[in-house]
């Protein structure tokens, strides 16, 4: 992704951002709300103080991101594994999404999928089609070799054609 | 990866996340409209340290004392209004300058050299593990008198 235009207002930039952003929060965080919190900080932050750093602002905001979930994870909950944040497996259905071309019922199986996934995998799935970080980037964010980020990737969209019903997969 | 995978992927791609609430808009908006200015572009060094290492000399005038020790490892001196707590002093010596001979006002021949360091005092909270380093540069005049035998 390329660095940020020098005279881009930050509403202007938010709007498309800010979205990928939430999707790639709710990874880490228990609620919407939640999300929505460290949105709000890590932006804030980012666009006082960051925004002429080099380098790919996305990149840097996905860090900062799950930096601050993972602490406030660990803030509410010391005992509570990483895995136990994801949205499955609190039992709240997945990231939002709206629909482009396809039907709605073709969205909600997606989503429905991306909800079933493994953690893991899901947030490798999330930092590479919407936050569109490489997977150089993915793995020193996730701590994983880019062999091992691509891999998962990959075990995610094979795992999600399975997920889907062939009546979905025409849908 | 095979087609299909690569439709998948691209489908998924069609996907847009939800948008952002008006909720967070609204309190970016109140953040953001009080926002600081932006931040310069990156500093020019020599313009930045013709204004640090002036600044940092009176302030070393200000604080150093002769008799009073500088803070240092272990002295436990505890900051106004903290438990912050000095725990590391260093200076470290980036430069030393012989300017040559010089004659004092009272005739005494002397040799001036001229030694930059740069301190970094570290403090620390004991009870929050919290930590804050202060980092200066500092420029020493030192004025030695000169015997010819």
């Amino acid at each position: 992704m390329e660095e940020l235009p020098a005279h881009d207002t930050w509403q202007h930039w938010f709007q498309s951002h800010g979205p990928k952003l939430l999707l790639c929060a709710r990874q880490w965080t228990r609620s919407a709300a939640d999300a929505e919190d460290i949105v709000q900080d890590a932006f804030v932050r980012f666009w006082r103080h960051q925004r002429h750093l080099p380098g790919d602002p996305m990149a840097l905001l996905v860090t900062s991101i799950r930096r601050a979930a993972l602490d406030r994870a660990r803030g509410e909950d010391r005992r509570t594994r990483r895995e136990d944040f994801s949205l499955v497996g609190a039992g709240e259905p997945t990231a939002e999404f709206v629909s482009a071309l396809e039907a709605d019922d073709r969205r909600l199986a997606l989503e429905d999928a991306l909800g079933r996934l493994p953690a893991e995998q899901r947030e490798v799935l999330v930092l590479k089609i919407w936050a569109e970080l490489t997977f150089d980037q993915i793995g020193g964010e996730l701590g994983l070799s880019p062999n091992t980020a691509a891999s998962r990737y990959r075990y995610a969209l094979a795992a999600l054609r399975r997920e889907l019903t062939p009546a979905d997969c025409h849908g | 990866m095979d087609d299909e995978l690569k439709d998948l992927e691209a489908e998924l791609r069609r996907l847009r996340p939800a948008p952002v609430t008006d909720r967070l808009w609204a309190r970016l908006e109140g953040e953001l409209a009080t926002a600081a200015p932006p931040p310069a572009a990156p500093a020019d060094w020599r313009w930045l340290w013709s204004f640090v290492l002036p600044a940092a000399a009176a302030a070393a005038l200000m604080v150093w004392q002769p008799g009073r020790p500088a803070p240092a490892r272990g002295t436990g001196a505890v900051l106004a209004g903290g438990a912050l707590r000095p725990v590391a002093a260093e200076n470290l010596l980036v430069r030393a300058r012989d300017e040559g001979l010089v004659t004092l006002d009272d005739g005494t021949p002397a040799r001036r050299e001229r030694w930059t360091f740069v301190d970094t005092i570290t403090w620390s909270d004991p009870r929050t593990n919290a930590s804050l380093t202060w980092t200066v540069p500092r420029e020493e005049v030192r004025v030695v008198p000169v015997v010819f035998q």
